[in-house]
């Protein structure tokens, strides 16, 4: 199991945002996260990337517990809001920076970007823009693709889908279900369809409790349909 | 409509999300306010005072003349740098069912709600009608009062139109200093004489009141080419400043330094592409006059360098006390992408470290001018850049980690106070009392230079021990993450 969570919980005052007391996550699989708002997704995935202290419980990482060291962030990319852009650089800054963290020269990143020319439609790099003068599809852009760019093992993305254009979501799904396999990924999103399509386990949360944990098939998006209809 | 747009504003002054937990901070701001209004009007009311110790050989009233266009010119330049353009407020109603007009009426009012339409006030004022209406009568101190206030209208709105048809920057307002300060010098060589032509300009008001009225004039005219600027360009991309192409850029002189450089050049970065930092870092300049307040001769004379020690402490660490005061809360609008990153919190407190040294070095070599007072000086000023590197950063950014204020650093830096806590106001405290504390032993027995030696010593080896303190403050980093973290996203 790449990914443990075990007993893991968030009270806040006294609500419990997030409760999950057995999750595992085996190397390869893509999950996909749904809920309701306030089902405590976001909560939980910045409790995977140890920027929330849990209340209870543990996340394990190949078996570390993320919040007693850095071990993960080394296989681990993640994007789950514009919080995770620095928006005062320029979008070829940004992922020079990202790439320096990740022992990526200059030259290795342009390469990587060059493959990047169809999802970026040509709107982001050379733009002569700072990224927060983005609109929020391309910042999104962005934060996907640098973190695709660091070719982890754990890949988190929160709402991938959400302020994309329909193009880029299906040129997204394409580059998700080519990783599926050799990379784990973790994506959370309101686009029953999308997260369907892309992963290959949906785990359905509300309340912050796991409610139904399935490999997808034919009829999940059935099921989840009329399970949020209800 | 006028006072509904008012109301929200208010509102969204109150309601503001950092105001509950910033009280502290709005006190201070407030005791500063009120210090510095009873200064303006200390020096309103003593003003036949201050001009007649000022220019002995003259009258007054003439003196009084004098100074007018003098204070409006600076007053200008003041406003170019620190006057905000009401712009963003308006984006909510601009596609409501609202004319226009009342949306360029309620930007023309809410421009005039800026502190530097109050000095006039305070420091014109009471000069009016302590001297100038027993002496020239009721006619005339009513055009006095007019024209002065028709200038001060002038100005608000002038700086404001130019401040929307082009970019401004803060070189311009660095160039119009000079400009003043050259006239000033001017004046003081009896080159020109501005103070002359402005007493001019006032007799000519003495004589024939009715000329008051040009200012009004001029005041109207430059308030209807501002509305009508609005008219012609109510869009929000417009009012704005505008867009210019933005490259990429490489700091060349950090890459040595690997990924440590590589976080310093990210910091610089911020610091030059955001306006509040910026203006921190500018105000440092400024505060490199701050010396000529702390060094009198007789301080010099007699080796008193304890008295001086604050000055050239705060001089020479400026940049870390006035940038470092918000250390981390610079970086709350992506401090998740720092945490969630493959950054080593050590890397990230040795780059803040590197910024400091840097900007600290610099400042310190550039108040080597006050070498040329006394050589005396650079020595303190060595031993306040020693102490200031070496303990001063250290401080700063121990009392970072307690920091969990988010900060909005694309607003302005004058008088904006988000972000400021108590900690801001204690920082002052062990960061100047240490090196005098230190210092004071040595004063006591009459070795002003050992004294030196001892806050260069000490300096000089908390620099030595930079390694010890970089994982000390890493550690405190570790530890206090969530809390900095859960405090920056709200």
């Amino acid at each position: 199991m790449i990914l443990e969570v075990k007993n893991l919980q968030k009270v806040y005052g006294d609500k419990t945002v997030v409760n999950i007391e057995d999750l595992q996550i085996g190397a390869g699989e893509t999950v996909g996260l749904v809920g309701n708002n306030g089902a405590g997704k976001t909560t939980f995935f910045r409790m995977l990337l140890d920027l929330i202290r849990p209340t209870n419980g543990e996340v394990l990482s190949k078996g570390e517990n993320v919040m007693h060291n850095d071990n993960w962030k080394n296989y681990t990319a993640s994007f789950l809001d514009e919080g995770f852009l620095i928006d005062y650089l320029t979008p070829e800054e940004y992922f020079i920076f990202i790439g320096s963290l990740n022992n990526l020269s200059v030259a290795d990143v342009s390469a990587y970007l060059s493959q990047y020319g169809e999802f970026f439609n040509g709107e982001i790099l050379n733009s002569g823009k700072y990224i927060r003068d983005f609109s929020k599809g391309n910042q999104n852009k962005v934060g996907i693709a640098a973190a695709l760019m660091q070719k982890p093992e754990i890949l988190i993305l929160d709402e991938p889908f959400a302020n994309l254009d329909p193009t880029t979501q299906i040129r997204l799904k394409k580059l998700l279900k080519e990783q599926t396999g050799n990379m784990t990924t973790f994506i959370s999103s309101h686009d029953l369809n999308h997260v369907t399509d892309v992963c290959n386990r949906i785990i359905l949360v509300e309340k912050g409790q796991v409610i139904k944990d399935f490999k997808t098939d034919e009829n999940t998006l059935k099921e989840l349909e009329s399970y949020f209809s209800a | 409509m006028l006072s509904t747009f008012l109301s929200h504003q208010r509102k969204s002054f109150w309601r503001s999300r950092n105001r509950g937990s910033s009280i502290a901070g709005q006190i201070v701001l407030g005791f500063f306010m009120l210090y510095f209004f009873t200064l303006a009007l200390g020096a309103g009311l003593g003003m036949s005072h201050l001009l007649a110790y000022f220019f002995p050989d003259q009258d007054v009233i003439k003196s009084f003349n004098g100074i007018i266009l003098y204070y409006f010119a600076f007053d200008f330049i003041m406003r170019m740098q620190f006057q905000e353009l009401p712009t963003l407020s308006i984006i909510p109603y601009l596609h409501l069912k609202i004319q226009k007009s009342k949306i360029i009426k309620f930007l023309n009012v809410k421009a005039l709600f800026s502190a530097f339409n109050l000095w006039p006030f305070f420091i014109f004022l009471p000069f009016c009608f302590i001297k100038i209406a027993p002496s020239l009568g009721a006619v005339t101190t009513i055009m006095y009062i007019v024209s002065i206030f028709s200038i001060m209208i002038f100005n608000n709105y002038m700086v404001l139109y130019i401040k929307r048809k082009s970019i401004t920057n803060t070189l311009y307002t660095f160039l119009g200093l000079v400009v003043i300060a050259a006239f000033a010098a001017l004046e003081y060589y009896k080159v020109i004489s501005i103070m002359a032509g402005s007493d001019v300009v006032f007799r000519a008001i003495a004589a024939q009141p009715l000329f008051g009225f040009a200012f009004t004039i001029a005041a109207i005219a430059i308030f209807y080419f501002n509305s009508n600027f609005l008219r012609k360009n109510l869009y929000v991309e417009e009012l704005s400043t505008k867009q210019e192409k933005k490259g990429s850029t490489d700091y060349a002189f950090l890459n040595r330094f690997g990924k440590v450089g590589e976080l310093a050049a990210l910091e610089l970065k911020l610091i030059l592409r955001h306006k509040r930092p910026r203006s921190s870092v500018i105000l440092g300049f400024f505060f490199l006059f701050y010396g000529f307040i702390f060094y009198k001769e007789k301080a010099i004379d007699r080796d008193a360098f304890g008295q001086m020690m604050f000055g050239a402490i705060f001089m020479t660490g400026v940049s870390i006390i006035i940038y470092g005061q918000f250390m981390f809360a610079w970086q709350s609008a992506h401090f998740d992408g720092i945490l969630a990153n493959k950054i080593n919190f050590k890397d990230y407190i040795k780059a803040k470290f590197l910024l400091f040294t840097i900007g600290c070095t610099i400042i310190t070599l550039l108040a080597s001018f006050y070498g040329f007072l006394s050589p005396k000086l650079l020595l303190l000023h060595l031993a306040a850049y020693l102490y200031n590197i070496g303990f001063g950063t250290v401080v700063v950014l121990y009392l970072a980690t307690l920091n969990y204020k988010r900060l909005d650093i694309t607003k302005a830096a004058s008088f904006n106070y988000q972000g400021t806590g108590a900690t801001q106001w204690l920082l002052m405290f062990p960061y100047a009392l240490t090196p005098i504390l230190i210092y004071v032993p040595f004063g006591m027995l009459n070795k002003p230079y050992w004294g030196l030696v001892a806050v260069s010593v000490f300096g000089l080896a908390m620099l030595l021990l930079r390694g010890f303190w970089v994982n000390y403050i890493a550690k405190r980093l570790e530890l206090q993450r969530y809390k900095i973290a859960e405090g920056f996203r709200e």
